[in-house]
């Protein structure tokens, strides 16, 4: 879970990390105000979880009430990366003598967290890495050691803070520290960590935290409640934010297909073979969603799927994939039976089955004689026909897919036979492209 | 610990108890797994009984209070964890404290901070964790007559023993692949998890298979996130003796978003299926476009291996 700027620098705030005097404002009035307050001349900032906001424009100095009005109409409308600006941090401006770059994160590899520090901060530290990656120092905490203020002082001094800064860059890490595993952060990053002051008088000048990015561990959400204000529902996926609420593990897509499966490995490979047979079709349709419904195999579990799929008005076919482990796809075909009953859509499901009971899932499917039901004995041959179902505009066309062989070993589930049946063969096909 | 484990090693199941415990321990025990007994402190004493093989003969397991007491009392050498995310941390220690040699966390949702922490901890003492969010550890008979164990919810009676390894960060993808493989079989199956940290590496399963003489190849299943399938790939570059074939799933995810496991997102431009096929073919190391064509790779490599 990443946070805003605004967010990340409470919880640095509340370690006693020195921020700048800042106001968070959702409006143009609000910035104004806050600006007051703190005083001129200040920085309005872009709220917005992704980088380079500065280049995009997304950052303005402003001298006045009036530049305040206009750096607000210029930034909240703004959309940066695909994200919309959520809001503007108004922060004193400083007199920057200095930038140094600090981030804490987890370490996949090495299994222990990671330090990366330089004392050329201010941009993006990957481009400071591929500028001068001499400059970049990586050191490691240990999940197991006790990070004190002699191991930061250490460490300080080998990232190369110059002399003057060492105490109180050691400080800032053990800080840094505290707020990472307090907090159950991922990533605690400071960039730029920069001296202010006035040059001429060394004892004003002091580290402080200009910028700061922190990503939570979702997964420690049930001992941090204090997190359900980090809630970013107005700026999530209104689908995803459905989803959540209905417990399903939901990613909203931009295609067509819409995929339901069980085990999130089998989801992406789903994903992977329906782009692959749209690009193979030679048409554009792609996935519409990552849907993992584990092992519920429940109507329940079913129903709020392909609710939630359905309810994509993208979506022109759905792909149901299921590979019976523990769970038996004959509880699952009931499952999908009772979801279907009073379901009024008429978008054609394409369904998989393997594993445990798959035979009994597919007898049960064709025994249902629902008209909106197709099943396929490969993953491969279910995304293709699922795929071509979403191109195809309407009963014509399907039935010209079929002919040409697209699903020569798929059936419709109305009168499936082993040895054959096109699609268009089935008095199934009548219902499909029509109304209900 | 070796993770070819055998019907001889004692097992216990820490949170035997729940619903989830339960189910999966008649299972394990089914599969000829030798379950010694489980850990529940609030049911220490209490013996449960499961009904095990076609006659159904009962079963009954004892309870104990910690992983301790259940290793004195039956010289348990593996554990197997089903206790909820919030519990999983002291259930790891515990198992660590005493001496459990082989740990296996099926649990999904634990913080990666509790799971670093018990990782480290493990490493340091030479005990081996498998997981956590993953399907557990499967072995299958051995040339000596050695029986296989079930440490998990892999289910039973997909695959039968064979020359090939698998190993997998996905649960469903793995039995997907198992059975595409069934008529050429298994050694082992180990899920390592999709978490961001687990405790066997997709690095440390192919050492695992390469030190085994019965494996002749190894399938492994990647997907999106993290960096392990390219550690996987540089590892066996140099050190793998074995053909090694690869599945990565997740091309069509978006940067920015977990697709279900903890583990499995692309950011910052790091992470990409692609970036991992190009580092495991740069390796040698062929990857399939779906699973069936892997499973199609580990046929034409197996000949090969034969015919060698």
């Amino acid at each position: 879970m990443d946070l805003y700027e605004y967010q990340a620098r409470e919880l640095l705030t509340a370690q006693n990390i020195a921020t700048p005097d800042a106001l968070y404002a959702k409006t143009s009035q609000e910035a104004v105000a806050a600006a007051e307050r703190i005083g001129f001349p200040c920085v309005v900032k872009a709220q917005v979880k992704i980088g380079h906001r500065g280049q995009a424009g997304g950052v303005a100095m402003v001298n006045d009430a009036v530049e305040v009005e206009r750096a607000c109409a210029r930034i909240l409308p703004m959309s940066i990366g695909g994200h919309q600006v959520n809001g503007v941090l108004v922060a004193a401006a400083k007199n920057v003598l200095h930038e140094y770059y600090v981030s804490i994160s987890l370490d996949r590899s090495s299994r222990d967290f990671d330090v990366l520090a330089t004392a050329n901060g201010g941009t993006e530290v990957e481009e400071i890495a591929k500028a001068h990656p001499e400059s970049v120092k990586r050191l490691h905490i240990s999940a197991l050691e006790t990070f004190d203020l002699d191991a930061a002082r250490r460490m300080a001094q080998s990232i190369g803070f110059y002399h003057a800064d060492v105490d109180q860059a050691a400080q800032v890490l053990l800080k840094m520290w505290k707020c990472f595993k307090d907090n159950d952060a991922t990533l605690v990053e400071i960039n730029p960590l920069a001296k202010v002051g006035d040059p001429d008088d060394e004892s004003s000048k002091s580290l402080c935290a200009l910028d700061a990015k922190i990503s939570l561990d979702a997964n420690a959400s049930f001992r941090h409640k204090e997190w359900s204000s980090f809630r970013d529902d107005a700026q999530t996926d209104p689908f995803e934010v459905r989803a959540r609420e209905l417990g399903l593990h939901y990613v909203h897509l931009d295609g067509q297909v819409g995929v339901i499966g069980n085990g999130a490995g089998l989801v992406m490979s789903s994903l992977d073979a329906v782009s692959g047979a749209g690009l193979q079709q030679g048409t554009q349709v792609r996935p519409a969603n990552f849907l993992d419904i584990g092992g519920g195999a429940s109507s329940d579990v079913m129903r709020a799927s392909l609710d939630i799929v359905l309810s994509d008005p993208q979506v022109r076919s759905v792909f149901i994939n299921i590979y019976g482990g523990i769970t038996s796809c004959e509880q699952v075909a009931s499952g999908i039976l009772e979801a279907l009953e009073g379901l009024r859509s008429s978008v054609p499901i394409v369904v998989r089955f393997d594993g445990n009971e798959a035979g009994k899932g597919v007898r049960m499917l064709e025994e249902a004689d629902d008209s909106r039901l197709r099943v396929c004995a490969t993953m491969e041959r279910a995304a293709q026909l699922s795929a071509s179902l979403a191109a195809s505009p309407s009963v014509a066309d399907i039935h010209c897919e079929t002919r040409h062989g697209v699903s020569s070993d798929t059936a419709v589930v109305q009168g499936h036979d082993e040895s054959a049946s096109s699609v268009a063969d089935a008095p199934a096909e009548e219902s499909m492209g029509g109304a209900r | 610990m070796n993770l070819f484990v055998n019907e001889e090693t004692p097992v216990i199941v820490q949170g035997m108890t729940g619903h989830q415990g339960m189910m999966h321990t008649g299972r394990m025990l089914e599969a000829g797994t030798r379950i010694v007994g489980g850990v529940n402190p609030r049911k220490a004493g209490l013996q449960v009984a499961f009904r095990v093989g076609d006659d159904g003969r009962e079963m009954a397991i004892p309870v104990f209070a910690t992983c301790s007491e259940a290793k004195a009392a039956t010289g348990a050498r593996a554990s197997v964890i089903f206790v909820p995310p919030r519990f999983a941390k002291s259930a790891m220690l515990e198992a660590i404290d005493a001496g459990i040699e082989l740990i296996v966390v099926i649990t999904e949702g634990i913080p990666v901070a509790d799971t670093a922490y018990c990782v480290e901890l493990a490493l340091s003492k030479g005990i081996s964790i498998v997981g956590p969010n993953c399907p557990g550890l499967l072995t299958l008979p051995r040339k000596d007559g050695k029986k296989g164990a079930n440490l998990g919810i892999i289910p039973d009676g997909i695959v039968s023993s064979g020359p090939l390894g698998l190993i997998s960060k996905s649960g469903t993808l793995t039995y997907q692949m198992m059975g595409e493989l069934a008529d050429i079989g298994f050694t082992a199956c180990i899920g390592v998890g999709g978490d961001p940290i687990v405790g066997t590496t997709l690095t440390e399963a192919l050492q695992c298979f390469e030190d085994d003489a019965e494996t002749k190849t190894v399938v492994m299943i990647g997907e999106i996130g993290g960096n392990a399938e390219q550690d996987a790939a540089a590892w066996a570059e140099t050190h793998m003796t074995k053909p090694v074939v690869a599945y990565i799933a997740g091309f069509t995810a978006p940067e920015g978003k977990q697709m279900g496991h903890a583990g499995a997102i692309v950011s910052g431009g790091k992470g990409t299926a692609q970036g991992k096929k190009e580092a495991l073919e740069a390796a040698g190391i062929p990857v399939g476009r779906t699973p069936s064509q892997a499973a199609g790779l580990v046929r034409e490599q197996l000949m090969g291996v034969e015919a060698r």
